[in-house]
């Protein structure tokens, strides 16, 4: 329990000292008040929407007022969709999560196979081919990636339409959904592929594989159920810890293929200095991660009371 | 073997050298030799850019948009064969590659450089002061490592704003909580050796302890990292440049050019993407192969 309190704690801090660092490079280094008005305003325009957005008083107020608006869930309005940003945001959380599922799924259906069967017979030309594969995976630019997947199953062959999204659960959904989930699957397939690999040469040394083999089961039953359950600790810890990365790199595959996301508004606004929807991107981006770190780092903890009794130590 | 050595002439026996051993032990593998002379073309590439490509493709005057989107091997009005096509303003591809190569690799290597400066001055700072400096030091490595780069370098980007300058700044930051955590790993094993003991009991100067003894002995797992992020820079620039929130418009690097011949993609002009895209994979990929055989050949553990 004094474990779980501390993780928690620590969490908040996180989350405090990264909503400070975002509001103050937002707040200081770019002059707000000079985004927001437009050059045939009047002086005393000027001075009264500073005073309106509360821009003149000093710094630690203006920080703590943003504090009580944000744990309110008020983060601002958008300037150019003049909606409430959070708003906004949450609308097109569910496209970037089930983006995001798809490529996790993706990952691990194709990742465990490839690496166990690399792991099992390293020197075979199949394994060979695998791990020089998952380099090529590491390597590939995601967005490139992206715009070959296109142009080879959208514009040459025309099997798989090349943006947007469909309804989802519908055929045309996953239709839709098939090369963006590919491309963005494909950098942690490189990754699950190795871990699983290196897993399954470890255990395949072990001794209760051996005895498995030696009581004569048959060698199918030796890898789906004694190594498979012993390489999925670390691969699904790992992965877990994946999750948010592949969240934050939904950026990139939701520009190519113009998915409605989180990330392409965080593009959008990017580029148009739309802030108050950038700070609640990063708000709830930076919130996400902090919660999913917290989960595999309680359930890691769960299932191996090493890490528990550390923490204790230290 | 032994005997093989043995009975070589005496003058052909050159001394036995740290580099020479790395040098002989990282040519070994075919594929690390092939990736090394590979980069070392595409650094020769970008290096003589303007006298190897056909025409200056941001040169207004040999530019003309008679030549758009010309497909690859098709010749161009100045009267060279575009071996890869023209883009939408009727630039010569393997130019525009050329000079692409020189933004993309100057923007990688220089922010790699760098961040492994100020990386490698805070992680020393780290181990060898210990204390609260180093528990300071690596909460901060810690909070910035626990997201993953991209998303550094979006909001970094998003908070400095567009520009060659704060492209570099958010490479930077991005890289240097890496070089710093490699580091101290690796200086704190070091200073607890007797070299360091006996140094001290000389009473050296701390600077001299650091940069002349602890340093050096820490270079191999650096040289390993910074092989591996220099590549990670070059792609995250790529990436960032792609979106369209990194480099300007006036610096063309590789994901620029891809990003221009994106419009292009649909109606099947596939080269004003493709190629470029091949030099960044190429580039990416040869640097990803001298990093990992370097790290094969530096780690102790694998010694055979």
């Amino acid at each position: 329990m004094v474990f779980v309190i501390r993780r928690v704690l620590q969490s908040v801090i996180v989350v405090l000292v990264m909503s400070l660092v975002v509001f103050v490079g937002v707040h200081l280094v770019g002059d707000p008040v000079h985004i927001l008005i437009n050059d045939d305003m009047t002086k005393e325009e000027v001075e009264r929407f500073v005073r309106k957005l509360g821009l003149d008083r000093p710094m630690h107020e203006q920080y703590l007022h943003f504090l009580a608006n944000a744990a309110r869930g008020d983060l601002g309005n958008s300037f150019v969709h003049n909606e409430p940003a959070l708003k906004l945001i949450v609308e097109r959380m569910p496209a970037t999560l089930e983006l995001a599922f798809a490529a996790f799924l993706l990952a691990i259906v194709v990742g465990i196979p490839l690496g166990m069967y690399a792991g099992l017979k390293p020197e075979s030309p199949g394994s060979r081919a695998i791990m020089a594969g998952s380099i090529l995976g590491f390597s590939l630019p995601t967005f490139w990636v992206g715009l070959m997947l296109i142009m080879v199953f959208a514009v040459m062959l025309g099997w798989l339409p090349s943006t947007g999204r469909g309804e989802f659960g519908t055929w045309d959904g996953l239709r839709h959904l098939a090369l963006p989930a590919l491309n963005l699957a494909l950098f942690k397939m490189a990754l699950v592929t190795r871990l699983a690999r290196a897993g399954t040469r470890e255990a395949a040394l072990q001794d209760y594989v051996k005895f498995a083999r030696a009581k004569g089961l048959s060698p199918s039953r030796v890898v789906l159920v004694h190594v498979l359950k012993n390489i999925l600790v670390p691969v699904v810890t790992v992965l877990g810890l994946e999750l948010g990365g592949l969240i934050a790199f939904s950026v990139v595959t939701e520009t190519v293929f113009a998915w409605p996301g989180m990330g392409k508004l965080l593009i959008d606004s990017i580029q148009r200095l739309d802030r108050p929807v950038i700070v609640a991107y990063l708000v709830i981006t930076v919130l996400m991660f902090v919660v999913i770190n917290l989960v595999v780092d309680l359930l890691y903890a769960a299932l191996d009371p090493r890490v528990r009794l550390r923490e204790m130590k230290a | 073997m032994s005997a093989r050595v043995e009975s070589l002439p005496v003058a052909q026996q050159k001394p036995e050298t740290p580099l020479r051993r790395l040098a002989s032990e990282f040519f070994a593998s075919r594929v690390a030799a092939a990736a090394f002379f590979s980069f070392c073309f595409i650094v020769f590439l970008a290096l003589f850019a303007p006298w190897l490509a056909p025409q200056n493709p941001y040169d207004l005057a040999s530019v003309t948009v008679m030549d758009a989107r010309l497909a690859p091997g098709e010749r161009g009005s100045a009267g060279f064969v575009m071996w890869l096509g023209a883009d939408g303003a009727g630039r010569d591809m393997w130019s525009a590659i050329l000079y692409g190569l020189r933004i993309s690799l100057g923007v990688g290597v220089a922010s790699g450089i760098i961040a492994l400066a100020v990386g490698t001055a805070i992680g020393l700072a780290a181990a060898y002061r210990g204390g609260w400096i180093d528990a300071l030091i690596m909460r901060i490595v810690d909070l910035q490592l626990s997201f993953p780069a991209i998303l550094v370098a979006l909001i970094l980007v998003a908070i400095l704003g567009r520009g060659a300058d704060k492209v570099m700044i958010a490479l930077i930051l991005v890289q240097w909580a890496y070089y710093a955590r490699t580091v101290r790993g690796s200086a704190l094993v070091e200073r607890r050796k007797e070299y360091i003991e006996a140094a001290q009991c000389l009473a050296l100067p701390g600077s001299r302890i650091v940069f002349r003894h602890l340093l050096p002995n820490c270079l191999a797992p650096m040289i390993v990292v910074g092989t591996l992020q220099t590549a990670h820079a070059i792609s995250l620039e790529a990436t960032l440049s792609f979106l369209g929130v990194g480099l300007p418009l006036t610096e063309p690097s590789l994901g620029l050019l891809i990003a221009n011949g994106f419009e292009y993609m649909l109606s099947g002009k596939y080269w004003i993407s493709f190629y470029p895209g091949l030099a960044l994979l190429a580039t990416i990929m040869s640097i990803n192969l001298v990093g990992d055989r370097l790290r094969d050949v530096l780690n102790p553990r694998l010694e055979r």
